[in-house]
């Protein structure tokens, strides 16, 4: 190799050194790989591909049609199903007012009770860990089996909440409950929070139980009181879990599709209606194309709540 | 082996893409040839052998079609009916992506109304006109699975959408089970409730059950017979004094019906009535078996509430539903075709309709069961074709019968009938 050719064959490294030619082919080169290696994601790419790609440009096409869903005919028309949806549909604009509503109330709710559940049952005691398991017991049990357990409980004539209330003597509490349009909602959101409460809160005791028992000592020889102690030490620990909590519950609560259906059957009425229930509906009347939009709608409003939430909520444990 | 570069693996992933993307721009559409001008043919005809998927959604009569399956397979050699039953509700709202392409019914049932329009509009329905089945049903009740001069589907069971009466109650408190107006019904449900019970229980908790008593308090206020297919076009009006006239008689059962009526759902309705507590069920005919299976003893007649001022058209309302047709892109039509026929048979019907508690539409059938010989003299009565299925929309129908458990739970009845008609208007 000539003097010139070596020189060009080395340059100087970060550290000062030289690299061989390996090493740069390595840096520069294209990657020379094992072609049978790319055979491995392809069965996961088919698959992502026919099943969530595909479905998804799909729904973009169908949601400029007016197509019925099963008729070979169909027109091209724009933007009108958009445009229907929040102008002419007043089924819709109620299921997005009801959907936003449900959500944060649930989100509140949850995250507020799930957060008290775990400071109450942090400790590894027995009746702590009873406890955990009993919270957590409803997150086991299929959806549809807690809206028909709660369909019941709500029931005006036999259901267990007006029997409890009227044992007590405080039947003037009694009522309807879902079959009130005002308050089927907040009723339907109890029921949310009782089943998914139990998961949030094993979240948040992962969380307390990373926290320095030192750090409380340390607190309590300083004089801190309880309030003190939570916001300087506890809160900034389970601010990162507080993210997930609300994060998951905004998706869980979005997606209330079963519980809405199993507890209030289907269709649900207007009061309890929420975006994916009367995505369902529309289908269901023949409008796949419209279904299509209010679909992408819903999409893009998950999307939407999600970032606004994560813009939101940049919970972090100081110092990070 | 050659090798390949990140580049031209990104490449060949890339083109998969564009190829998936491609594949979703295919236009939307099935498989299935509508009918096309020469209209839908006859089912094939040929060998009565192989698997014929039967799809429903009754999944209370399996054990009976069971029975009748394996009846059918004596007569056959080599055939096997199987039964692919959805729920009600999944029925309604998938039957036709299940149907279609006959992957699932080669023999199918859909609902009146709407389900059977898209059916037929689908292309999904062989014709049934020149079928041995057809001279099996009385032809007044056939109209519901017409379309044109075709004879698309055979409407199998008769219902009667109209509140069970719980006979022994009723003598008790001394009232009329055949009021000839509407101020005999709340005289009658008067004496009900002073005598201790509930007159009736209504499950309007649940849209679909809730909503059959709007068959009988439509059917003598509206000014014609296909009502609901002129609110849906906009002829008439929920506004329309009529249908306020029917909201105002909805308010005045509020006294009769059991407490928060619009939060009970259908079960605990059921068993109100079944245990003696109330004197009326507003649901249907259709529920016999269920009120039974809840343990009802008492003898079951059928009241109409006749809104009328005694002058009314009709004495009841009914509906002609389960509507059996053969999968026109099914591969075994014949033996799908022959067991439809052979369910049309007197002798199979009537073991139908007699484990089931159901009548059916097929003449000459004897009932036994108790139940459906006291309410028989029903089917030659003038009854109402149930109006609520002439709605084509669902969002439609639902809106103009929540207007009904508006008023039960409070709302006045013009306040409810304008709600549901700015949802029609913007159906339009």
């Amino acid at each position: 190799m000539s003097t010139h050719t070596k020189m060009a064959a080395e340059r100087k490294a970060p550290d000062g050194g030289t690299e061989t030619d390996a090493a740069k082919r390595r840096r520069r080169s294209p990657t020379r790989v094992n072609p049978a290696l790319y055979l491995f994601p392809l069965p996961a790419v088919a698959i992502i591909a026919f099943f969530l790609v595909m479905p998804t440009l799909q729904a973009f096409q169908y949601a400029i049609t007016d197509w019925n869903g099963f008729s070979a005919a169909f027109n091209y028309v724009g933007l009108d199903n958009f445009v229907r949806a929040f102008t002419k549909d007043s089924l819709f604009t109620n299921a997005l007012t009801n959907n936003l509503k449900f959500v944060l109330m649930v989100v509140i709710a949850q995250t507020a009770f799930s957060l008290v559940l775990a400071l109450l049952l942090t400790k590894n005691s027995r009746g702590s860990i009873l406890l955990r398991a009993l919270f957590f017991f409803p997150t086991i049990l299929s959806s549809v089996s807690v809206a028909f357990i709660w369909k019941f409980i709500y029931d005006p004539n036999f259901g267990l909440a007006n029997a409890v209330l009227g044992g007590v003597g405080l039947e003037a509490l009694q009522g309807s409950y879902l079959g009130n349009n005002a308050q089927a909602l907040y009723w339907v959101a109890v029921t949310q929070v009782w089943f998914h409460a139990g998961q949030m809160m094993v979240v948040y005791i992962a969380g307390l139980q990373a926290i320095p028992r030192e750090l409380y000592e340390a607190a309590e020889m300083d004089g801190a009181g309880k309030w003190q102690q939570f916001k300087s030490i506890t809160w900034p620990f389970v601010a990162p879990a507080t993210s997930i909590v609300v994060a998951y519950t905004t998706v869980q609560s979005f997606k209330a599709f079963d519980l809405i259906l199993g507890i209030a059957g289907n269709p649900p009425k207007q009061s309890l209606d929420i975006l994916s229930t009367r995505i369902y509906s529309t289908f269901a009347n023949s409008e796949f194309g419209y279904a299509a939009a209010q679909s992408i709608i819903f999409m893009a409003m998950i999307a939407l709540v999600t970032w606004l939430q994560r813009r939101l909520l940049r919970l972090t444990p100081k110092g990070e | 082996m050659s090798q390949i570069s990140r580049r031209q693996a990104i490449a060949i992933l890339g083109a998969l893409g564009f190829g998936a993307t491609a594949a979703a721009c295919a236009g939307p559409g099935g498989t299935t040839a509508p009918g096309g001008a020469a209209g839908p043919a006859a089912p094939a005809t040929g060998a009565v052998t192989g698997k014929v998927s039967f799809a429903h959604w009754r999944g209370e009569d399996k054990a009976v079609f069971d029975e009748l399956i394996k009846r059918f397979a004596a007569l056959h050699d080599g055939v096997d009916v199987a039964q692919d039953i959805s729920t009600s509700n999944d029925y309604n709202a998938q039957g036709l992506q299940k149907v279609r392409g006959a992957a699932i019914g080669d023999a199918f049932a859909t609902f009146r109304g709407a389900q059977f329009k898209n059916f037929t509009e689908a292309g999904i329905y062989t014709e049934l006109k020149d079928s041995k089945a057809v001279g099996n049903y009385q032809p007044g009740l056939l109209s519901a699975g017409k379309s044109g001069d075709s004879q698309l589907g055979l409407p199998y069971q008769v219902v009667f959408p109209m509140p069970m009466a719980n006979a022994d109650l009723f003598d008790k408190a001394g009232a009329e089970i055949a009021p000839k107006d509407w101020d005999g019904f709340l005289a009658m449900c008067e004496k009900l409730a002073a005598s201790g019970v509930i007159p009736i229980s209504w499950p309007g908790g649940d849209v679909g059950n809730g909503g059959q008593l709007f068959n009988c308090m439509i059917a003598n206020n509206a000014p014609v017979d296909d009502m609901c297919t002129q609110i849906e076009q906009g002829k008439l009006k929920c506004t329309d004094d009529w249908f306020i006239k029917m909201l105002n008689q909805y308010k005045e059962l509020i006294p009769y019906l059991q407490p928060n009526a619009t939060g009970t759902a259908v079960e605990p309705a059921q068993n109100l009535f079944s245990q003696g507590k109330a004197a009326m069920l507003a649901t249907g005919s259709y529920h016999l078996a269920a009120v039974r299976g809840l343990g009802a003893k008492f003898p079951i007649e059928l009241v109409f509430p006749n809104t009328s001022d005694g002058s009314g058209k009709y004495e009841g309302a009914y509906n002609a539903t389960f509507i059996l047709g053969v999968n026109s892109a099914s591969k075994n039509q014949a033996a799908a075709a022959a067991w439809i026929d052979f369910l049309s048979e007197p002798e199979n019907a009537g073991y139908y309709a007699n484990q089931t508690a159901q009548h059916v539409t097929v003449d000459k059938v004897e009932y036994t069961n108790p139940d459906l010989k006291r309410l028989s003299p029903w089917l030659e009565k003038k009854t109402a074709l149930a109006a609520r299925f002439q709605f084509q929309n669902l969002d439609v129908r639902n809106a103009v019968e929540a207007s009904a458990t508006a008023v039960i739970s409070g709302t006045s009845p013009e306040q409810a009938a304008e709600a549901a008609q700015k949802i029609v208007d913007e159906r339009l």
